[in-house]
């Protein structure tokens, strides 16, 4: 088969890798910015420990281990991404690959991170590796987390090596030495040759396989850790599974944010990541979105159908209790991001004159009802009466269809920023679903007093450095190698080429 | 009466999930089997013999 690379994408995706122009600046000024909060309140917190955050007994576990399941859910988009769409053959996967097991390989780290941030004597971490039993759920996680990431760097290098290969050949005369070194080691004297390719292609598939299982281990694997404890809330037989499609769900979310990020930063890559991508993975969005409903409605229905003493003031908590703005918001959050998936796909491209679907009714009644929201939320003394409560409750309901409505016609000639603001509140959605299955069983533990729990100014800070370190290592790893796996793109031009002739 | 514990094999069970040590021990084989593989998956790779440069797409071609 005869490629080519044309000097055109050379252009486009090699020589930006050189230029660390104003705008790449400011973006590492930026991150840097809303990093060095979260990271000196962390310092704080290890010469003073543990008191600083709301960490107590019984909710031993807050915003940092919420961060990790959710940063792990995330993780999982390379692997569907990369080595289902692989495997199956999906041609318009291709542009995307990189960018998707990436994204495992810095959410895998990042998830790490926040674990050593759990810890108040972060330097007792040894004694759990020199001394870890096989019967404790923690071995398990370390097994499996430690397992996931090392197959994904090694997944995501693999795909690296011919355009490594490429960036060693290509190097403009004035790259400094070191990273034309770093690009000589990094690609194993990659020639091209027929074998390597072949060679290649089958340690690819190979991983595929085998990252699959790995992932969908870890994912499970977590939410074990939650029902060998004792704890009400977590005992459901769905929770595995649930873990697994919240994962992929959020995963793809973040996968929409992070390419469209990087077509806004890089005009030249909306010639290779098209509307297809968007079309066809919203596809599987959508589906996901829909057993995430069914999952979610089986967690809360069956509860309330038992009533069980231990585990029902856990929901209760969730329906109308502290945790009911976090409920409700996920759940708005999520019809919303699926309605703006789904809906647009059922109205004309033609205008209308119909009061319901035009943007203003949308724009005004989206407004009303996040006001509407808030006052719930904040649970106002002068608004305590049931008659006004259930009243505030109804007219938020109607003003959230008439927001549902109003907007839809703008999403459907918007396809690409609709997609945007659907993964947004979905991954903000799956933040809350974490928060939403962890806190509500810390707080009414089995045996000891209830309590509560509010995130400290530290532990806020962390979760905002958190995602800062994921994006700087995001923003810094596309500053060495392309965003756009070349040679997968490349192969696929010819593999069209052929169709063609056909 | 049979209690498991009182055979060997349940006995050899026991020791290996409750000894401290042992969980990390088989953790680190795990680790270490993933990782010589990855590495000799690369070397593998890397020593294909150049049987001509039928596909290699690089340097550009206009």
């Amino acid at each position: 088969m005869q490629q080519t690379l044309t000097l055109h994408d050379r252009d486009e995706l090699i020589t930006p890798l050189y230029k660390f122009d104003r705008k790449f600046w400011m973006v590492i000024a930026f991150l840097i910015a809303i990093i060095t909060p979260g990271m000196l309140l962390y310092v704080r917190q290890l010469v003073l420990g543990l008191g600083v955050t709301d960490l107590n007994r019984p909710v031993f576990w807050g915003a940092y281990l919420v961060n990790f399941i959710f940063l792990i859910g995330i993780s999982m988009a390379g692997t569907v991404i990369s080595a289902v769409l692989q495997l199956l053959k999906v041609n318009w996967r291709r542009p995307i690959t990189r960018i998707a097991e990436s994204l495992t390989v810095f959410g895998l780290m990042t998830a790490g991170l926040q674990i050593i941030m759990d810890m108040g004597r972060p330097d007792r971490l040894i004694n759990t590796l020199l001394y870890g039993r096989l019967q404790a759920p923690l071995m398990w996680d370390i097994a499996s987390l430690t397992l996931y990431l090392l197959t994904a760097v090694f997944a995501l290098y693999l795909q690296l090596i011919p355009d490594i290969a490429l960036l060693r050949d290509t190097a403009p005369a004035a790259a400094p030495e070191w990273r034309k070194k770093l690009y000589s080691i990094l690609s194993l004297g990659w020639t091209g040759a027929k074998e390597q390719w072949r060679r290649l292609e089958k340690a690819i598939t190979v991983v595929s396989v085998f990252i699959i299982p790995i992932g969908i281990s870890l994912h499970t694997v977590t939410s074990w850790l939650f029902s060998t404890t004792v704890q009400p809330g977590w005992k459901s037989t769905i929770l595995g599974p649930y873990f697994v499609v919240g994962a992929i769900f959020s995963g793809i979310g973040l996968l929409f944010i992070a390419v469209s990020l990087a077509r806004e930063y890089n005009k030249h890559l909306k010639e290779y990541i098209t509307e297809t991508f968007y079309i066809n993975l919203g596809w599987i969005f959508i589906v996901m979105s829909a057993v995430w409903f069914y999952f979610t409605l089986n967690e809360t229905l069956v509860v309330v159908t038992e009533q069980e003493t231990l585990e029902f003031p856990v929901m209760a908590s969730k329906l109308f209790g502290q945790f009911a703005p976090a409920f409700w918001g996920m759940n708005i959050l999520m019809i919303a991001a699926t309605w703006i998936l789904v809906a647009p796909k059922f109205v004309s491209d033609k205008p209308t004159r119909n009061p319901l679907l035009q943007t203003v009714t949308g724009l005004v009644a989206t407004g009303i009802s996040v006001i509407l929201f808030f006052l719930l939320w904040l649970q106002l003394p002068a608004l305590s009466d049931p008659n006004i409560q259930t009243g505030l409750i109804i007219a938020f309901v109607l003003l959230f269809i008439v927001a549902l409505f109003g907007v839809t016609k703008w999403m459907k000639t918007r396809l690409i920023t609709s997609t945007v603001i659907a993964s947004a509140f979905v991954l903000f959605g799956m933040w809350l679903e974490r928060w939403n299955i962890l806190m509500p069983t810390l707080t009414h533990a089995r045996l000891i007093p209830y309590t509560t729990y509010t995130p400290t100014i530290t532990e806020i800070a962390v979760t905002i450095s958190t995602f800062g370190i994921l994006t700087l290592m995001f923003v810094v790893f596309y500053k060495f190698f392309p965003s756009i796996s070349i040679w997968e793109v490349e192969e696929g031009r010819a593999l069209e080429q052929i169709a063609d002739r056909r | 009466m049979n209690f498991p514990l009182e055979q060997p094999l349940f006995q050899f069970f026991y020791w290996l999930v409750n000894t401290a040590g042992v969980g990390s021990a088989v953790v680190g084989l795990l680790i270490g089997a993933a990782v010589t593989t990855f590495a000799l998956t690369l070397r593998w790779i890397a020593s294909a013999k150049d049987m001509g440069q039928e596909s290699y797409p690089y340097p550009p071609k206009h």
